[in-house]
């Protein structure tokens, strides 16, 4: 090879190689998509609360660890009647450890595994049970279990709490490191959908802010980067 | 007399020759800086993992690997059921998307490194571990590696599963290609390695019977016994300068 032609390979080289990394350290987006139904004021409801990752390095999420999730005002949440369960339990025997006493919903989540050149996919369900209270706070677990290609089991404790503004309770999720393989990042959240369907569980505001029901949730990552996502329901 | 003399000055030059080269020869270095098991436990199935780094006592880089032999501790068995195997020409067409999911094996990556118009490129580089065959005394697998910048690279080479000296049992050796990236660069070189091998939590839904069923692939599994002092594992990494070198480690014993 010719110097010149020598010279333009390795500028591109060194132009490819700064370029590379500035693109593969995008950072993690977030998205919320919360429903109510039946979205009727008063009524009791099932809220279903669709949360969405999406950018990060190499197309995949930084593993998020915690979410702040602010419900609109008036929204009404009644636990009792409700027994709690310790998460131990949960740990110990999965989802058979917590009596249908204490189950609020159900959920699906999406995760990926970031292993040699490959993205895996895990599907996991997903089960919501009240916890033990913090104080006079109410605490939700949140058993995931997946199965394929790795059967992992991950807990994740809620702890829910009153809010400001146009929010009224504040829901505060923590999410465990999900250790996959040794050399390997931690799996990261791809998408997460929780329905809380438990009867007289959730009631639906008495009366509806213009532009709707308003919800909010606020991520942080493994990296220290955080965002944010706002959606509002619209009014009955 | 005049021949002796002849043959004593092409001694004497031969042999200044070899003094003058000798600080020039270049020594490859191996050190595996982890190996172990997780989890560490006698009688279970594990994943085997490791890493090294491969260096060089007078050159910025390293001679190109073209062997590597792994040995695991002695007594190690492997229980494949339940698993698939990858074709090599699919692997080799589509990528990992033309293996099933059931016949991967492990995965690791490392960085290597070339010279090109007298500089070194570091270039990152991941491998990709499926079974090409997993019938029992005849395991072996294919190995995708692959590199993404500065330079697009993928390569498929194999690995046989073998048993090792006492006191090593199971292990692998591989048959390592030449790779050579551009075709104006120096064949590349590893400067760092890791591997994790194995099928710990590792399931996948089957049918059996018509009916579809989670089956728990067992994979590595640790003997039940650990000699004292733990169990020896070791790699003997060859180069394409001719040399060898064996390097050496103990995983503890499980608490």
């Amino acid at each position: 090879m010719r110097a010149p032609a020598r010279a333009l390979l390795l500028a591109g080289l060194a132009i490819l190689g700064c370029a590379m990394p500035a693109a593969a350290q995008a950072a993690t987006e977030s998205s919320i998509r919360p429903s109510l139904l039946p979205d009727r004021l008063g009524a009791s409801a099932a809220l279903t609360l669709a949360l969405r990752y999406s950018g990060g390095e190499e197309g995949v999420p930084t593993p998020v660890r915690t979410i702040v999730v602010q419900l609109p005002a008036g929204l009404g949440i009644d636990l009792r009647g409700v027994r709690s369960c310790a998460a131990a339990r949960l740990r110990r025997q999965g989802a058979a450890g917590c009596g249908s006493g204490s189950l609020l919903g159900r959920g699906h989540a999406t995760l990926e595994v970031h292993a040699g050149s490959q993205t895996l996919p895990e599907q996991a369900a997903v089960w919501v049970f009240r916890g033990p209270d913090r104080g006079s706070s109410a605490t939700l677990e949140m058993l995931s279990q997946g199965y394929t290609p790795l059967d992992e089991r991950t807990i994740s404790t809620a702890v829910l709490a009153g809010d400001q503004g146009p929010h009224g309770l504040e829901l505060t999720v923590s999410i465990p490191p999900i250790p996959t393989l040794v050399y390997e990042p931690d799996a990261s959240v791809i998408s997460l959908s929780l329905t809380i369907s438990r009867a007289g569980a959730i009631a639906v505001p008495n009366s509806c802010p213009s532009g709707g029901f308003a919800f909010a949730a606020a991520s942080t990552f493994a990296d220290g980067s955080d965002a944010t996502a706002t959606a509002n329901v619209p009014c009955p | 007399m005049r021949a002796r003399r002849g043959r004593i000055v092409v001694a004497i030059v031969c042999a200044v020759s070899l003094l003058a080269a000798a600080p020039a020869l270049a020594e490859e270095t191996v050190s595996i800086t982890e190996a172990g098991f997780s989890p560490n436990a006698l009688g279970v199935p594990t994943n085997a993992f490791g890493s090294a780094t491969i260096g060089s006592t007078n050159l910025p880089v390293p001679s190109p690997i073209t062997h590597v032999d792994v040995y695991g501790p002695k007594g190690v068995t492997l229980n494949l059921e339940g698993t698939g195997t990858c074709e090599r020409e699919r692997l080799e067409q589509l990528g990992v998307q033309g293996c099933p999911a059931d016949s991967k094996a492990g995965f690791g990556g490392g960085e290597g490194a070339y010279e090109l118009a007298h500089e070194i490129i570091n270039e990152a580089y991941t491998l990709d571990f499926f079974l090409a065959d997993n019938k029992p005394g005849q395991v072996s697998l294919l190995i995708f590696l692959k590199g993404s910048t500065p330079v697009s690279i993928e390569i498929v080479f194999t690995a046989t599963v073998i048993t090792g000296p006492p006191p090593y049992g199971l292990g692998f050796s591989v048959e390592v290609p030449l790779i050579k990236v551009l075709p104006e660069a120096s064949d590349a070189s590893a400067k760092t390695a890791f591997l994790t091998l194995g099928a710990h939590n590792v399931a996948y839904y089957k049918k059996v019977h018509g009916k579809k069923k989670l089956f728990h692939v067992k994979g590595i599994i640790l003997p039940k016994q650990c000699p004292h002092g733990g169990w020896p594992v070791a790699s003997q990494f060859t180069f394409q300068d001719g040399s060898t070198v064996l390097a050496k480690r103990t995983v503890p014993c499980p608490k």
